[in-house]
């Protein structure tokens, strides 16, 4: 069966899709599939959205492969007669723009491309409960489907330390602020280890992060570790680390992070605003769930240092949680290709 | 610097383009530059199609990509400001296949404005990039007749040059490369019969069909000619080529006029033996010199055996045209450094 993988990406710019797509194609190339994979380059400025998108419309692939799989929006506007997609992200924040009349036909002209692409679609998947409701109220029928990590054996447990670790772009969005802002309250000594790549033009967040940790005088509890993490280092911080942490914002996806937590036999600490994460995490269960508010946050981090077999075992049950939501790519492949 | 590699993919199909992006890309990369290649789909079948991935090509953006590196049609077409071509050949369909069985575009008022519009287009849109440079002097010939543009010859290397080593002046010619009708190995082997002196063959390739595999096996059952000619009918490896070429008398290389120098040709070359090609064969003549570096005869098995012959009768006059094609080689600046200096300048 030959197979065609179609996404959109930023040259050079790392992102979960594109992280996804080479897992996807490497899974279905180790089950003896023949892959093609095309990665379309694509800008985000309001002005070239919609010329790209109607440049991915043109390009006809009906007679390449048995089936495509489209990935990120719009590559589900390709054309070809068995066709699904997978949605990794809401669109809400792509093309963007004011509530300008132009901003706003743009939005309209592009609600409508993607309806066409997904109506054309023989099946829909997304990547959250969220998400999934979101499509129903434009009736569009969605399956949720769980993007799995990459290198799940690569991760492993190595005890548990005295730190949390926040392990996630540093990027207002996933506020890693509110774990600082947290661990002043605490009545341990439970350490905080935040880590991960900034933003092109992260700087200032960066810089408010360092100030915090400065003028809550957090500079012995918190280490800040900004920038690119190599492979090897990262999986050490997993492993010795108590448990993980998990801010964002209402974040459709539940973050690697929080994968790679479990995979490495960690429970996850996130709150109830958080988002897709919540569809992973089962307060007690897995993990705990408060409200984002620092005290109650503090309270539980405080309470991971304190009741040790109670963090140990959530983290124990990590893995199970993970494979009764069918995050492995013997489930993603059986339902992308069936 | 962040650079794109441009080329068209017909999805499952890989060919000499193909491996020319990849080994671009990885030497960029290995040159210290991130670069990143862009691959994007291209359809001719039902003609109309070519017009659309033309247009396609036109609407689609490079963010975030300092220099782009095109090296097909209608890749090239995706605008950026500070482009540069390096042309492995245009839309032959539209140009010198033209009125031949090769065209492709039907003769009709539909295929002749479908012609003229890529004609028109590649006129108007190659003329953005800052450079163009071709991958063969055939390929900047035609560019030049049919376009009226100018470009420069830039030869592409082998990923992994061949190691010289010790080399043997053994008995045998050598054929290497995809076994096809078009790459003419057939004529090499029908040569064998009419050779008066002990010289061997090897033809070693993996067969493009059954039909091609058949017709050298038939070749040598009816010539009665399998004790002088090996056929390896297979994919062969780096490391088993590198050997065959290291024992051989001299490289045959006579595809039917190919734009290119031809990788088999500069491996040849690189392993210091005399090539054997044929008048028709295109860009070989880029590395040899009739007499010189090796034989450039006319496609015919009589000629090719007298060619065949006189390298076996004579083989310290074989070593140095061998001697004598490695410095031309050499003297062509086909190395990775002049090429990712010219094409990042």
């Amino acid at each position: 069966m030959k197979i065609v993988i179609a996404t959109t990406f930023t040259p050079f710019v790392k992102s979960g899709s594109t992280y996804i797509v080479n897992g996807l194609d490497q899974s279905l190339k180790q089950r003896g599939y023949d892959v093609e994979t095309f990665h379309f380059p694509f800008s985000d400025r309001p002005d070239e959205v919609l010329q790209q998108a109607t440049a991915l419309r043109l390009i006809d692939l009906s007679q390449f492969g048995d089936r495509l799989i489209a990935i990120r929006t719009p590559s589900h506007l390709l054309k070809h007669p068995n066709k699904v997609v997978w949605l990794l992200h809401s669109d809400r924040d792509a093309h963007g723009g004011s509530d300008a009349l132009e901003d706003e036909a743009r939005r309209q002209a592009l609600l409508s491309a993607d309806n066409i692409g997904l109506r054309e679609s023989s099946r829909v998947f997304c990547n959250s409960v969220a998400a999934k409701i979101r499509m129903r109220r434009h009736s569009l029928d969605a399956e949720v489907l769980y993007p799995p990590l990459l290198r799940y054996d690569q991760f492993h447990c190595d005890g548990y330390g005295d730190y949390l670790l926040y392990f996630s772009r540093l990027t207002r969005r996933k506020r890693q602020w509110l774990a600082i802002e947290s661990l002043r309250y605490t009545k341990t000594p439970v350490s905080l280890v935040i880590a991960g790549a900034s933003d092109p033009d992260g700087e200032p967040y960066v810089a408010e992060l360092r100030n915090l940790i400065h003028h809550y005088q957090l500079n012995h509890r918190v280490t800040l570790l900004p920038g690119w993490v190599p492979d090897d280092r990262k999986l050490e911080l997993f492993a010795g680390c108590l448990a993980g942490l998990c801010f964002p914002l209402d974040d459709d996806s539940y973050g690697y992070s929080s994968l790679e937590a479990h995979a490495s036999h960690k429970a996850i600490l996130t709150t109830t605003d958080a988002g897709g994460v919540r569809e992973l995490i089962v307060d007690g269960l897995n993990g705990l769930v408060r409200a984002p508010d620092p005290p109650a946050i503090a309270e539980a981090m405080d309470f991971l240092y304190t009741n040790r077999p109670a963090t140990q075992q959530m983290g124990a049950a990590g893995p199970p949680r993970m494979k009764e939501l069918g995050m492995n790519w013997d489930h993603v492949v059986e339902r992308l290709l069936s | 610097m962040r650079i794109a590699v441009l080329n068209n993919c017909v999805p499952f199909l890989r060919g000499g383009a193909e491996h020319l992006a990849d080994a671009l890309t990885a030497k960029l990369q290995e040159y210290g530059h991130e670069a990143v290649l862009i691959r994007v789909p291209f359809r001719w079948d039902p003609p109309e199609k070519i017009i659309e991935h033309m247009l396609a090509c036109r609407l689609l953006r490079l963010p975030n990509v300092e220099r782009a590196i095109a090296i097909k049609f209608p890749a090239a077409y995706v605008p950026h400001p500070n482009k540069v071509l390096w042309l492995v050949h245009q839309f032959r369909q539209a140009y010198d296949f033209w009125g031949t069985e090769f065209q492709g575009l039907p003769d009709s008022v539909r295929g002749r404005q479908i012609r003229a519009a890529v004609i028109r287009a590649d006129n108007h849109f190659f003329a953005e990039a800052k450079a163009i440079y071709t991958n063969s002097k055939v390929t900047g010939d035609r560019l030049r007749r049919f376009n009226g543009i100018d470009s420069e010859v830039l030869l592409p290397p082998l990923y992994d040059p061949v190691e010289v080593e010790q080399q043997e002046c053994g008995d045998f010619i050598l054929c290497l490369g995809r076994v096809n009708a078009a790459k003419r190995q057939h004529l090499v082997v029908k040569a064998m019969k009419h050779c008066k002196t002990e010289v061997k063959l090897i033809v070693a390739g993996r067969p493009e069909s059954e039909a091609d595999a058949v017709e050298i096996r038939n070749t040598i059952r009816k010539d009665n000619l399998a004790q002088s000619i090996t056929f390896i009918d297979r994919f062969v490896s780096e490391k088993e080529k590198a050997d065959l070429l290291r024992r051989c008398l001299a490289v045959a290389y006579i595809p039917y006029d190919e734009d290119s120098y031809g990788y088999v040709t500069l491996e040849g070359c690189l392993s210091k033996k005399a090539v054997i090609t044929c008048i028709d064969s295109g860009g070989i003549d880029a590395l040899v010199r009739h007499r010189e570096t090796g034989f450039i005869v006319p496609p015919e098995p009589k000629v090719l055996a007298d060619a065949m012959d006189s390298l076996y009768s004579d083989k310290p006059g074989a070593a140095a045209m061998g001697e004598a094609g490695f410095e031309l080689a050499r003297s062509l600046n086909i190395n990775w450094d002049h090429v990712i200096e010219t094409l990042t300048k």
